[in-house]
């Protein structure tokens, strides 16, 4: 055997732990419409980046879902795309630290920030293996939403290097606990989206931008998180099933939308809910 | 009489013995053979051991000859389940000591229609609902099993928990790993997917005979 065959099986006998990715760069789906595609290529190397080539495959792979699909014009798929690639690359500690590495190519200046985030969210970004003892441990204490400030600074040798290794825990990000609620929600989104174009393609639309509702990281990423499935849950998904019996779903949700404020207790936009709810005919038409 | 020298050179003739045992275990490409080697290397390594009164070798071989022994009984009580199966109910039960528990609450989804298949599910207890046809899983029922062979391997509906309960759970890579450890397991297992597939063809068949003599006109 060759010395690069050896190193070939080497490498493909530890890619889990070197986060190596040889699958090839992904191609655009056979169709895609031509305005979709500027997005859907700066979403591609964007993800190859943030993960590598098979996590964008996994970004073609879920585009292709609505390729020559009816029911929606192509802005709404290019939304679809630039959001989805938006959720696909949320921001974790690991993406902070790969955010502020890239400032060092672009500005001489350096960086030197302070983010907050909770302790549950700095544990959730390692492997599941490793993370569920640790958060488990932190329920029982009571300290699961602890806060904790973690600077991300450029401004020294020993800040790049801390930086740079926690850009590298990118290796292992996708069998990290976060990981595996973001596929979840990403797979959610999908399918409300895919069920409103078979029951009410006018809402579509709506139910797209709901997307927007989640930013960031910390408390207005845990906001927008809860803000979105009150919604899904008390509007979008009852509609679907045939509970509920809303003509117009896009407005409602645009409705309900209006009535978010960064309030914990959601006690605007549940009074809302509630009262569109209130207004639908009470005998659905499923 | 000192008979120490005849306990060395019997230890060196056994080392000599027992390497001969861990250079075959070492070529066995399948786990049986493995297996099975392996089972023997241990015993020859502890016989070896006594004369020295080398007990913490005695030690080690004696736990590696039970894990072996353990897993050779798994592999060989699955290849003897699946074959069973293939010429029984084509159950996939054989697969449950293989697979991890989950509970499920009402309302979770479990997958979504057009996800990227990875596992195979085995229901437990509770109520699953297929969202897009609105078909309720039995207790007992498989979801998945012949996504593995699929090869666009994405989930053809979406299925939602309806009533709290538990189902098991393989990864479609654990059955790749068995298949490709136990040449035996695999040439039953394809197989017994296969039947499954033909049964579910026969049921559509029958569906649609039966739905073609619905639609049919009635003679005047």
């Amino acid at each position: 055997m060759s010395d690069r065959g050896i190193l070939s099986s080497l490498r493909y006998l530890f890619a889990d732990v070197i986060g190596d990715d040889d699958a090839p760069t992904p191609f655009f789906p056979e169709g895609l419409p031509e305005a979709v595609v500027p997005v859907a290529s700066h979403a591609i190397h964007m993800l190859i980046e943030y993960q590598g080539t098979s996590y964008a495959q996994l970004y073609v792979d879920r585009l292709k879902r609505f390729v020559g699909r009816r029911g929606f014009d192509d802005a709404v798929f290019a939304e679809i795309a630039r959001l989805m690639a938006a959720r696909m690359s949320y921001e974790d500690p690991i993406r902070i630290a790969q955010l502020t590495l890239a400032t060092l190519e672009d500005s001489p200046a350096p960086v030197n920030e302070v983010k907050k985030f909770r302790i549950d969210e700095l544990v959730g970004a390692l492997p599941a293996i490793a993370a569920e003892p640790v958060l488990d441990t932190l329920e029982w204490l009571g300290w699961l939403r602890l806060p904790v400030s973690i600077r991300f600074s450029t401004a020294s040798r020993w800040g790049i290097r801390r930086l740079k290794i926690e850009a590298g825990l990118k290796r292992w990000r996708l069998f990290s606990v976060r990981y595996l609620k973001e596929r979840g929600w990403v797979e959610r989104w999908l399918h409300m989206i895919d069920r409103s174009l078979t029951k009410q393609p006018a809402a579509a639309p709506a139910i797209v931008q709901t997307a927007e509702m989640i930013t960031g990281y910390g408390d207005p990423y845990r906001q927008g998180m809860a803000d979105w499935n009150a919604i899904i849950d008390g509007l979008v998904k009852p509609t679907f099933d045939g509970v509920l019996d809303l003509t117009d779903l896009g407005a409602a949700v645009a409705e309900a939308r209006a009535a978010v404020l960064p309030d914990p207790r959601q006690a605007a936009l549940k009074r809302k809910i509630a009262e569109i709810r209130a207004r639908a005919p009470a005998e659905p038409n499923a | 009489m000192d008979t120490s020298h005849l306990a060395e050179h019997a230890g060196t003739a056994g080392a000599l013995f027992a390497s001969i045992f861990v250079v075959a275990t070492t070529t066995m490409r399948t786990m049986i053979p493995l297996r099975i080697f392996g089972i023997l290397a241990n015993v020859v390594l502890f016989l070896t051991a006594i004369p020295a009164h080398n007990y913490l070798v005695m030690l080690v071989q004696s736990v590696m000859c039970f894990v072996n022994s353990y897993r050779l009984h798994q592999m060989l009580q699955l290849v003897r389940d699946v074959k069973k199966s293939v010429n029984s109910d084509l159950s996939m039960d054989w697969l449950k000591p293989f697979m991890t528990e989950r509970n499920c609450s009402a309302g979770e989804m479990l997958f979504y229609k057009d996800e990227k298949a990875e596992e195979m599910l085995y229901i437990v207890s509770g109520k699953f609902k297929l969202v897009e046809s609105g078909i309720v899983f039995p207790v007992g029922a498989i979801v998945g099993e012949l996504g593995m062979l699929s090869p666009s391997k994405v989930r053809t509906q979406s299925l939602e928990c309806i009533e709290a309960g538990l189902v098991l759970s393989v990864s479609y890579s654990k059955v790749e790993e068995l298949y490709v450890q136990n040449p035996a397991f695999g040439f039953y297992f394809l197989r017994l997917s296969s039947a499954r597939l033909f049964q579910n063809l026969e049921t559509l068949q029958k569906q649609l005979t039966q739905l073609t003599a619905a639609s049919a006109p009635k003679p005047a």
